[in-house]
């Protein structure tokens, strides 16, 4: 019979009992405490580095990662004081930060589309990856492929170079291609759960909620007042900018997916959004810009013609009433603007009617370089095509568009700001969970690096918390020449013995360095 | 082996020829495991001036040392350098004494002699290259810089070119150099001409005056010994000659110049014979015509011991760890056993048993004196009571058979517990501003010797290691010198006086990296590892170097042990407070009458040894703080100079022991500026692990800079509150703990520079962007600033009052230096 021998202690007052020898850090595992980690990783030394970890016992702060459990020990762990001791030490770490948790394109694009990745799929010829990206966000791409204003090349940074990406006829390139198809994509919907939701307006904003609502298994009606559905698309945007079949056929797929429209039907005279609210578990206004006396017919609270709502979650006063689209904006007044809209009431109207807390989407902690120094520019420029913007050969003047090489050629203009380990950083997660704040310090920043020798592997130095697990790693593999941290203090790298590069350094190691970096310093070049 | 080989290297279109026969050679020599990693280095370095890559993929080739670990290791240690060096290197010291002395003026002026500009530290011929070193240990010559092996103290802006032409006259003048031995005279009935070689009176040129007063008796024929004694510890007085006749009174010179050996030694001696005296005074007058040289009476230099200064200085203190300072010859081994010398060393292997010496040790109430005051009794006893097995007591049954047992230890315990213990000197003395250390190494080696001997004893380890700054040649040298004489006659080795004990212990040089004084950086650094640290406990007591139980212990520390086990645990208890026993060693700078080095009783006040022993501050300047424990200490005001010197006291009014740096303050001394200047050495000595550290000090160091650059805005002192109270809470090692004390005690009782630093002024008119300089009323129109400004910042302006055009100004402060009349001003 073996004898365990434990060790009782308390965290937060609360008692329990480990194995002797373990960690404090195991401890809090064992009572359910998520304590953040970024340096420590199972199996490997506590480098106790990122000093995130910290729990306070004896008025000290220590590292729980590496502090062994010993009986009687009162630790603090969620308490006010040692939570903003591990914000400040996230807070350090993003200071010392250089890298985009997202593309400055995606950041500015309202219906916060994930350009660099379909940019990607593209260069790499997944076009069905490519409108599952899309379409995760714009359920109108081949509409907003035409008419989009494209906010999302103004932050293009490749500008800085010469000229932005051309997102938007990539974007209208994928979407053209999947539409032409055989079977066009159409995203897989939940069981219906019985819920339904009416949708006052099916223009860009009802439709993109319709898409979203669908997904998630509720019965959507749309109301319009015309007798096609696609509301401004349809009756405002001149017909030689957007031809009609294409709006047709994404309305089309919609449809498909399982809405039901109710055309020539005006709120206020054929029924009364009084009557929606007790026939419907949820209703959604998109009507689309207020006219005068619109608001009174709809008996809706308007000061300056437009519903007020949070902003957020697009609540309205009125219980189980969302609003969205132009009729809450006096300025701004674009379709994928509106689109976004759709998609943010969906979550809201979802999370209501699943009974949480309503909050509208998450918007994830991101970290931003910011504005480039002189010539930093040039430090993107690596692995990308030098060549200027792609000019389409194909369509008229007002429809212009990409064929499938120049597609190609133009994709591989992109820089790829984007954090190619965005989902899966664990300074990312923490500081989000501790909200911490990436401006906090305020400081000289750090130049651009990117590394891209390796055939699989990026290194960005800037991204690096000098957890040493990489270095570990390579150690223990025996790679001939493997990492070292080079340098001291402030300045410490992480880098490849003798000036050589992250190809000859990890020639065994380097899925298994990627997969402990806690950050986006080593990712993966392709996404798997 | 691998076979010779020769590396053709171009490089600034010169085709240089590596030779990497000598690295095999080193290697054979050194070792090949890992831990051998940074003697191989600073041997290349010696070599070839700086690091080749090529060379040191060579050592990975032959030896068992990774390009991870040589990569890793030489770019962590600042004594590394990976690019080739200019023919001369100007080392600028910016230690405490240095900075408050105006040392970042010193270094801009040889930056814009030399056409130095940003990044460059070469200059364009590659004749100097240029940097900065943390501290010489020259505190009481500041601002000092140090070119190869000549130092120059007191610098100014203004006198650096004259400098750098002095220094390539030496070089043209004395090449090529011979290295001096000195034959050291037998003593007797003779007098004795003791000439002080501590670090600062070779700084000083006592080496020549060490020369020339040989050469003096020879050309006189005076019977008389000359001797080198180690420091005196009146560095403010170097170089300094004390004459010692057989009887009577012993006089003192302070600041003796070669020339002035003769005129000492006949002053003192009869010349033997008449004739000897006539042809001397006639060479002496052809001399004096040859030279033109003013020749001053040299009594001028003469100093009694009974002056009142001179008895002030030396008068309150008490010397334990520094006893017979300035008699003994600091590698003279039969003198040392004359004055004492390893009788307690005897007594402690022969009489008493290592329980019986620790409980002597923790009744003197002796704590380290490295900075933190752990009891070092308890210390020893749990290095003592650790073992790899966990086991405290008896291992080897007393029933067996026994060869050589003592006091009812059997020899083969003895054996197996101390075989996996060491006992290490932590000599890696960093701090800006201290250099008690390098005076005690340099001076009475033997004595830390018999310490470390002692303790080994104690704890039961029979290896030991000697942990000394590369940047301390002196001290390596003696420590080298004695070790071998202590080996020699049997005060080391195998089977020490006669008592089965037996300790070998050897030197590691340190690389550069004030980390490495925290004691688990230390150990990474002897193992061959960058020097970082790692979480503590376990501490080295129970797992140290190898992960064998390790006492680690100051230098003073092992100093002060000889003389507790000769006089007693209780005379030792006698002296100082409740918790802080016996004596403390302190290097005295700043803005002082008299610096030095000075060991005085724990207990006296900060205002005695300020006043009493260093003469005060000046009468035309107000003594503001004193800044006790360097860049891990804090600044004591001058209203808290009744602080008695002791542990608790100390650490109660926001300053700490430390290792024992005081640099005295006076109002021209901006309390901003100074923490800011503390938490820039920290920050560039991180070792870079920790985030709070490696980042938070860094991000403090902003806050300071914005401060002190007239940018810091509402909040921001409250904000570089909460991070130093954070970093300091939170950091892995002492290193990052102590760091922010400077910055939190300034905040505490200078708020009001830091508020004045907030609305754009600099009441000390220190910091460069929030003062001008200005010319007053007085000014003569001498044109003397004018033609002394290095940006022509000033117009020549004959008999007229000038003006200092302020974009132009560099705000060196060349011009007040040379206004003959004071009539330039700081305004902020």
């Amino acid at each position: 019979m073996t004898f365990i021998k434990m060790t009782k202690l308390t965290i937060d007052n609360r008692k329990v009992e480990v194995e002797s020898g373990s960690t404090i850090l195991d401890a809090a595992r064992k009572l359910g405490i998520d304590i953040p980690t970024l340096c420590f990783r199972e199996g490997f030394q506590p480098s106790t580095s990122c000093l995130a970890c910290v729990v306070k016992i004896d008025n000290r702060l220590v590292s729980s990662c590496a502090t062994v459990a010993r009986e009687g020990m009162e630790v603090e762990s969620e308490t006010d004081e040692v939570q903003q001791a591990r914000r400040t030490a996230l807070e350090l770490l993003l200071s010392d930060h250089v890298g985009d948790c997202m593309a400055p394109c995606h950041s500015i694009c309202p219906a916060q589309m994930n350009i660099p990745r379909m940019i990607r799929q593209i260069a790499a010829d997944k076009l069905r990856d490519a409108i599952i990206t899309v379409k995760e966000h714009i359920p109108l791409p081949a509409v907003l492929g035409r008419i989009c204003p494209a906010p999302c090349e103004n932050g293009c940074r490749r500008r800085f170079y010469d000229s932005p990406v051309s997102i938007c006829l990539l974007k209208r390139y994928v979407a053209d291609v999947d539409l032409t198809s055989e079977h066009p994509y159409l995203p897989s919907c939940k069981p219906q759960n019985g819920k339904r939701v009416a949708i006052v307006g099916a223009g860009p904003t009802g439709l993109s909620a319709a898409y979203y609502l669908l997904q998630e298994g509720y019965a959507c009606v749309l109301f319009d007042e015309h007798e096609k559905p696609g509301g401004m698309l349809q009756y405002g945007v001149p017909k030689d900018e957007l031809r009609r079949d294409v709006l047709d056929a994404e309305i089309g797929l919609i449809e498909k997916l399982g809405a039901e429209f109710r055309l020539n039907i005006t709120i206020g005279e054929h029924t009364s959004l009084k009557s929606l609210q007790s026939d419907y578990d949820a209703v959604l206004i998109a009507v689309g810009e207020l006219k005068d006396g619109n608001a009174e017919q709809l008996r809706i609270q308007a000061p300056g013609n437009r519903i007020k709502v949070e902003r957020d979650t697009l609540k309205t006063d009125l219980k189980g009433v969302f609003a969205g689209g132009n009729a809450i904006r006096r300025r701004n007044k674009i379709s994928v603007r509106s689109v976004a809209d759709g998609k943010t009431a969906a979550i809201s109207i979802d999370q209501y009617l699943s009974g949480l807390d309503v909050t509208g989407p998450h918007h994830p902690f991101t970290v931003r370089i910011g504005r480039l120094a002189e010539d930093e520019i040039q430090r993107f420029m690596v692995d990308v095509s030098g060549a200027g913007r792609v000019m389409p050969s194909s369509g008229g003047a007002l429809s212009r568009h990409f064929s499938d090489e120049e597609a190609r050629a133009e994709a591989i203009r992109c820089l790829h700001c984007d954090c190619r380990k965005a989902d899966n950083c664990k300074l990312r997660d923490y500081a989000d969970v501790y909200k911490a704040n990436p401006n906090h310090y305020k400081a000289e920043r750090r130049l651009f690096e990117k590394y891209i020798q390796h055939p699989n592997v990026i290194y960005e130095p800037g991204k690096c918390i000098d957890c040493g697990l990489c270095i570990q790693i390579a150690s223990e593999a025996g790679e001939p020449l493997g990492l070292t941290f080079i340098g001291r203090g402030f300045d410490v790298r992480v880098g490849v013995p003798f000036g050589r590069s992250i190809a000859e350094g990890l020639q065994k190691a380097a899925d298994r360095c990627i997969a402990a970096c806690p950050t986006g310093a080593l990712s993966f070049k392709f996404e798997k | 082996m691998a076979a010779v080989r020769k590396i053709i290297r171009i490089s600034n279109l010169k085709m240089t020829e590596i030779d990497l026969s000598f690295i095999d050679k080193i290697v054979e020599k050194i070792g090949r495991g890992p831990e051998a990693v940074i003697p191989i280095l600073q041997a290349i370095q010696e070599h070839y001036r700086y690091l080749p890559d090529e060379v040191l993929q060579h050592v990975c080739e032959i030896t068992q040392i990774t390009p991870a670990q040589i990569t890793g290791v030489s770019t962590f240690y600042s004594q590394f350098r990976h690019q080739p060096v200019g023919k001369h290197i100007i080392n600028v010291c910016h230690g405490t004494a240095c900075h408050v002395k105006g040392a970042s003026s010193v270094d801009d002026a040889f930056r814009r002699h030399l056409g130095v500009s940003g990044d460059d530290d070469t200059d364009a011929d590659g004749l100097f290259t240029i940097q900065k070193v943390a501290c010489l240990g020259c505190c009481t010559l500041a601002p000092v810089v140090q070119i190869d092996l000549v130092t120059y103290g007191h610098l100014t802006s203004e006198v650096v070119p004259r400098v750098l032409r002095d220094f390539l006259e030496l070089q043209k003048r004395d090449a090529p150099q011979q290295k001096r031995e000195y034959v050291i005279g037998k003593q007797g009935d003779y007098a004795e001409i003791r000439v002080g070689l501590g670090s600062c009176c070779v700084a000083r040129g006592s080496g020549k005056v060490y020369d020339a007063m040989r050469q003096a008796l020879i050309d006189t024929g005076v019977q008389a010994v000359v001797k080198r004694v180690g420091c005196v510890g009146m560095c403010h007085q170097t170089p300094l000659v004390e004459v010692v006749p057989p009887n009577g009174p012993s006089f003192l010179y302070a600041r003796v110049q070669s020339a002035d050996a003769k005129q000492i030694v006949l002053r003192h001696f009869k010349p033997k014979g008449m004739a000897r005296k006539i042809s001397y005074s006639v060479s002496k007058a052809l001399e004096n015509i040859l030279t033109d040289e003013a020749w001053e009476p040299v009594a001028r230099y003469s100093i009694e011991v009974r002056d009142p200064p001179v008895a002030a200085f030396l008068g309150r203190q008490k010397h334990i760890a520094t006893e017979h300072s300035g008699h003994i010859n600091p590698t003279d081994l039969e003198e040392y056993l004359q004055h004492d010398g390893f009788k307690a060393l005897n007594r402690c292997v022969n009489e008493l048993t290592p329980e019986q010496l620790i409980e002597e040790i923790q009744n003197s109430g002796l704590r380290g004196r490295g900075g933190a005051g752990f009891p070092t009794g308890m210390k020893w006893s749990m290095v003592r009571q650790a073992s790899e097995f966990g086991i405290e007591k008896s291992v080897v049954s007393h029933s067996e058979p026994i060869v050589g047992q003592v006091d009812g230890i059997s020899a083969g315990e003895r054996l197996l517990k101390s075989e996996l213990k060491y006992v290490i000197c932590n000599g890696d003395e960093g701090d800006p501003g201290a250099f008690m250390d390098r005076m005690l190494l340099e001076s009475y080696p033997y004595r830390i010797i018999e310490g470390i001997a002692i303790a080994a004893y104690a704890v039961g380890a029979n290896e030991g290691i000697f942990y000394i700054r590369a940047e301390y040649p002196l001290a390596l040298q003696r420590v080298r010198e004695a070790l071998s004489r202590c080996e020699e006659q049997g005060f080391l080795g195998n089977d020490i006086l006669g008592s089965g004990f037996s300790l070998h212990l050897r030197i590691m040089e340190g690389a550069g990296a004030f980390v490495c004084g925290e004691e688990s950086a230390l150990l990474a650094s002897i193992e061959g590892r960058r020097g970082m640290p790692k979480l503590r406990p376990p501490y080295p007591a129970e797992s140290g170097l190898y992960g064998k139980p390790t006492l680690v212990n100051n230098v003073e520390t092992y100093a002060l042990v000889p003389w507790i086990i000769r006089n007693g645990a209780d005379a030792f208890a006698a002296l100082g407070t409740e918790k802080s026993k016996g004596t403390k060693v302190f290097a005295l700078a700043g803005k002082i009458a008299r610096g030095g080095l000075i060991e005085v009783p724990m207990g006296i006040s900060i205002r005695e040894i300020v006043e009493e022993i260093g003469g005060g501050v000046g009468s035309d300047k107000r003594f503001k703080a004193v800044q006790v424990g360097g860049p891990s200490g804090g600044c004591v005001p001058a209203e808290l100079a009744h602080t008695p010197v002791d542990y608790e006291a100390l650490t109660a009014v926001g300053a700490i022991m430390g290792s024992g740096g005081l640099v005295v303050l006076d109002d021209s001394d901006c309390m901003v500026e100074i923490s800011r200047y503390f938490l820039e050495f920290t920050q560039d000595q991180s070792c870079g692990k920790c985030t709070y550290c490696r980042i938070g000090t860094r991000r403090m160091l902003d806050m300071l800079n914005r401060l002190c650059e007239g940018q810091g805005k509402k909040g921001d002192l409250e904000e570089l509150e909460q991070l130093a109270l954070t970093v300091k809470q939170g950091s892995l090692c002492g290193l990052g703990k102590t760091a922010p004390n400077p910055v939190l005690s300034t905040l505490k009782y200078f708020r009001d520079e830091y508020e004045a630093h907030l609305e754009k002024r600099c009441p000390a008119g220190k910091c460069k962007a929030l003062i001008r300089y200005s010319v007053t009323d007085y000014c003569i129109g001498c044109t003397l600033c004018a033609q002394h400004c290095p940006t022509e910042a000033i117009a020549m302006t004959p008999y007229q009052k000038h003006e200092i055009d302020a974009d132009r100004c560099l705000r060196c402060g060349t011009c007040k230096e040379v206004c003959p009349v004071d009539a330039i001003i700081v305004c902020s």
